[in-house]
């Protein structure tokens, strides 16, 4: 295949303009390449595209949306992915077993445990490795307060994407208590790398019980009076309520999972529906509402928030003694296979798919991220709304382009 | 040359300082000196046209005002945004990083000044200025004190909404002219949202008039003496909430801040600029706060009036009348107080070296001083104690904009277009009827 000219001709009367000026308009790729990209690009009467990002205040990273305007309404758009892209599940294929969980980690760098929990259960299936129990608690532990994080940090992020100042720093406080704590239990704030495969890195230590239990003291009266600020503001309510609404059957059929999936109406969640781990003996709801609208994913995330810190509860009460690691050789070579797991990552259904040649570095890992999936449905709940319900509505989504960009 | 420019680059920095004032030192003398001789001819000329030299003079003095304004406001904002954040703020430059605003300043001037390739040059270049022409000019009819103000206009008010109208003129022409999608996208938002809630700000207004039967602010000010019961806030509560929200919009703050929403728009229609003409729509922006403030201050919050009436306590100090007792209090006081402020630290904290408690009591000294100074000029200069009136007054307001910045975000255009012709405009009419219908009915009873 040739290369063809991205430039278009000069004696095209599109760009003489731009010519003149000495500046090249860099969206409209030419010629377009795709029959859905030539309709895209061909601008009606009054409108005009806009180039929002890779270097936008709230794109959350750098995702690119090419949009088309009427005025203010987005008469459609286009989600540019790519410019984080470091080819991890490459890497994988050439390190090791236990190397591969520090290249997962930063994928989904809000909530890096999730990041390594699928590929660390998908390799244990393909060794058949059998966790400790007190392993598999401390798991679920720390993901649950991961969990939180992510969640408080999202909260933030939505009021911010709506010009609210103040909210983003109060709930990175929360954040920044949980993950200080998990950088006394795994010695890192951000990318933890603490599962191992058939256990946990570490015991539980002395200085992360103590925040912990200083923190769970008084977590939901803090967490709450936080966002008193937002969720009783009528300017925040009255933008997020009925934006970028969209049915359970829609979002099944784009494939969506997590929180903004139960937002719709439906209570799946990973954690009942496949149960793994220890999740079958505790016992916490699956928060849903129906509405399926920004505001509902958003005051669902803070019942996921109420739910998680039940789990956390229960975790500490049951924690049994017992090995944090499965009795593993050496070097780590899985029988030749295949082996899918997924978790219920704050985002949504986080899951790995490893296939085993039988050497000691796995022949692919799949890596499947909710970030990705939930990001492609923007093109169904923006077109007909504003700019500013753009943002919204990406933001409620919660998409970490770590993890969309891989 | 060569021999002057060596000269100056052997010279050390305290004896370039010391050179530079030295020369400006003999500049102003002979500036002086040429003032003097031919001062008769330029007084003249000054006497002839008296009116237009008060009016030139005025102007000068507020547009150098909106300086430290500008300052104060940005620092204020910072600081105070930064507690409702729970972070420290502003610690940095100056004490407690008062003067980072001033560093902030400079920073605009040094950086480059960059005009877009395709950009409207002139066009570009000129926007800032109207901008900020505007809101300073909205500046010469606010009375802060009583005989201190510009201009005592009889048609203030429609001059002041006619003036500050103007600077989205300049945010148009800053969009328009940037070459850049999201600046024209800011612009015109501007446009849309301050024409929209010109009408509302305006309306609410006119029933205050009509009570007041004046559009001069000086007399509006003037009306409002006594207690405070008698300010208009009482009589226009509804009149008063509509004109602040419309002067929220107006001013472009938070909720309203669409015009340079940063989540959505990256910064509107500043997208493009950058040093000193940037430095201009930003200072515009606080200028406009502060000016939002006065004028509802002015109009329902009596202007410069205490809020009960002061006793005249009037201290008739006649320093002259000491004679020589005078020169020894001059030498004497300052000495004795220092001491006198000096000696318990030095005495209560036996680490402290006496040096240390010296400045320290030279520091309390002088602030006693001032105070002192500033507590005889409140009691016996009227105009003092009606400006700290106002500036209190005025700076409650803009902490309340900063408030509102740091709690509330940002609405959606067409919820800003709804409001401002749903509910404000509906509103805004109902408090012009019902103010002309109870004065008629007031009218009527009285006879």
């Amino acid at each position: 295949m040739t290369a063809t000219s991205r430039r278009p001709p000069a004696d095209d009367p599109r760009v003489t303009l731009d010519e003149e000026l000495g500046v090249f308009e860099p969206i409209p790729p030419y010629p377009p390449r795709t029959e859905r990209e030539a309709e895209f690009y061909s601008l009606g009467d009054g409108e005009m595209f806009i180039n929002m990002g890779p270097q936008h205040p709230s794109t959350h990273g750098v995702l690119r949306v090419v949009m088309k305007l009427d005025g203010e309404k987005v008469v459609d758009l286009d989600p540019v992915l790519g410019y984080l892209h470091r080819g991890v599940e490459k890497l994988c294929e050439n390190a090791d077993y236990h190397q591969t969980i520090s290249q997962v980690d930063p994928l989904e760098y809000v909530s890096s445990l999730f990041n390594e929990w699928a590929p660390v259960m998908a390799y244990e299936q393909l060794l058949d490795i059998e966790v400790p129990r007190r392993a598999e608690y401390i798991r679920v532990l720390s993901g649950e307060l991961n969990r939180i994080s992510s969640h408080a940090l999202f909260m933030g992020w939505m009021a911010l994407d709506l010009g609210g100042l103040t909210p983003i720093l109060w709930s990175f406080i929360e954040r920044d208590e949980i993950v200080e704590m998990l950088a006394a239990l795994t010695g890192q704030r951000m990318l933890f790398n603490y599962f191992r495969i058939g256990g946990v890195n570490g015991d539980l230590n002395h200085d992360f019980m103590s925040r912990l239990g200083d923190w769970m003291t008084r977590a939901t009266q803090q967490i709450e009076s936080n966002l008193t600020l937002l969720n009783e503001n009528e300017i925040f309510v009255r933008r997020m309520r009925g934006l970028g609404t969209i049915d359970s059957e829609t979002a099944l059929r784009m494939c969506w999972t997590g929180p903004n999936l139960r937002a719709t109406g439906l209570p799946f969640d990973v954690r009942r529906a496949h149960p793994y781990s220890v999740y079958p003996e505790l016992d916490f709801d699956i928060p849903t509402r129906a509405e399926g609208d920004c505001l509902a994913r958003y005051l669902l995330r803070l019942d996921e928030i109420k739910q998680s810190l039940r789990i956390i509860d229960q975790c500490l009460d049951r924690m049994p003694d017992g090995p944090i690691m499965a009795k593993l050789p050496r070097l780590l070579r899985p029988r030749p296979g295949r082996a899918y797991a997924a978790v219920e990552g704050p985002r949504g259904q986080y899951a790995a798919y490893a296939i085993s040649d039988g050497t000691d570095q796995p022949f692919r890992l799949r890596i499947h991220d909710p970030s990705f999936i939930h990001l492609q449905s923007v093109g169904l709940l923006v077109p007909g709304h504003l700019i500013a319900d753009t943002i919204a509505v990406m933001a409620s989504l919660d998409p970490i382009m770590g993890g969309v960009d891989k | 040359m060569t021999f002057v420019a060596r000269t100056w680059n052997r010279l050390t920095i305290p004896g370039r300082v010391l050179l530079g004032l030295l020369l400006l030192g003999g500049l102003l003398t002979v500036g002086l000196a040429l003032l003097i001789i031919f001062s008769e001819p330029i007084l003249e000329l000054l006497g002839a046209n008296l009116p237009l030299v008060r009016f030139v003079a005025a102007a000068t003095a507020v547009l150098l005002m909106t300086i430290p304004t500008a300052f104060l406001i940005i620092y204020m904002e910072m600081k105070i945004i930064a507690l409702m954040n729970l972070r420290v703020g502003p610690d940095r430059v100056g004490p407690f990083g008062s003067l980072l605003s001033v560093v902030h300043g400079l920073k605009v001037l040094m950086k480059e000044d960059f005009t877009p390739t395709g950009a409207d040059a002139s066009v570009f270049t000129l926007a800032p200025v109207v901008t900020y022409l505007a809101s300073v000019m909205t500046l010469l009819v606010i009375p802060f004190a009583p005989g201190l103000f510009g201009q005592d206009m009889n048609i203030a008010l429609l001059y002041f909404f006619a003036i500050s109208g103007l600077g989205v003129v300049g945010l148009l022409m800053g969009g328009w002219s940037s070459f850049n999608k999201y600046s024209l996208l800011g612009g015109l938002r501007s446009a849309a949202q301050v024409i929209s809630y010109e009408v509302p700000l305006v309306l609410s207004v006119v029933g205050l008039l009509i009570l007041a039967g004046t559009m001069s602010l000086n007399q509006l000010v003037l009306n409002q003496a006594g207690w405070f019961t008698d300010w208009y806030i009482w009589q226009q509560p509804l009149g008063f909430l509509i004109f602040f929200i419309a002067a929220t919009a107006e001013a472009n703050r938070t909720p309203f801040d669409l015009t340079e929403a940063d989540s959505e728009i990256v910064a509107g229609f500043a997208t493009e600029y950058s040093g000193m003409r940037f430095g201009f729509f930003f200072f515009a922006e606080y200028v406009n706060v502060f000016i939002v403030s006065a004028l509802t201050v002015t109009l329902f919050f009596g202007g410069w009036n205490a809020p009960f009436p002061f006793p005249d306590i009037g201290l008739a100090l006649d320093p002259g009348s000491l004679g020589i007792a005078l020169l020894i209090l001059v030498a004497v006081v300052p000495l004795v107080g220092i001491l006198i402020l000096a000696l318990p630290f030095y005495l209560l904290r036996s680490s402290m070296p006496f040096w240390q408690a010296l400045i320290i009591g030279f520091v309390l000294f002088n602030v006693v001083a001032v105070a002192a100074v500033l507590g005889w000029a409140f009691v016996s200069l009227e105009w003092v104690a009606g400006l700290l009136w106002f500036m209190l007054k005025t700076y409650s307001f803009v902490f309340i904009f900063v408030w509102m910045r740091g709690t509330l975000p940002r609405v959606r255009i067409d919820q800003l277009m709804g409001f401002a012709w749903k509910w404000l405009l509906p509103a805004s009419l109902l408090n012009l009827f019902v103010t002309a219908a109870a004065v008629i009915v007031v009218r009527e009873l009285r006879g």
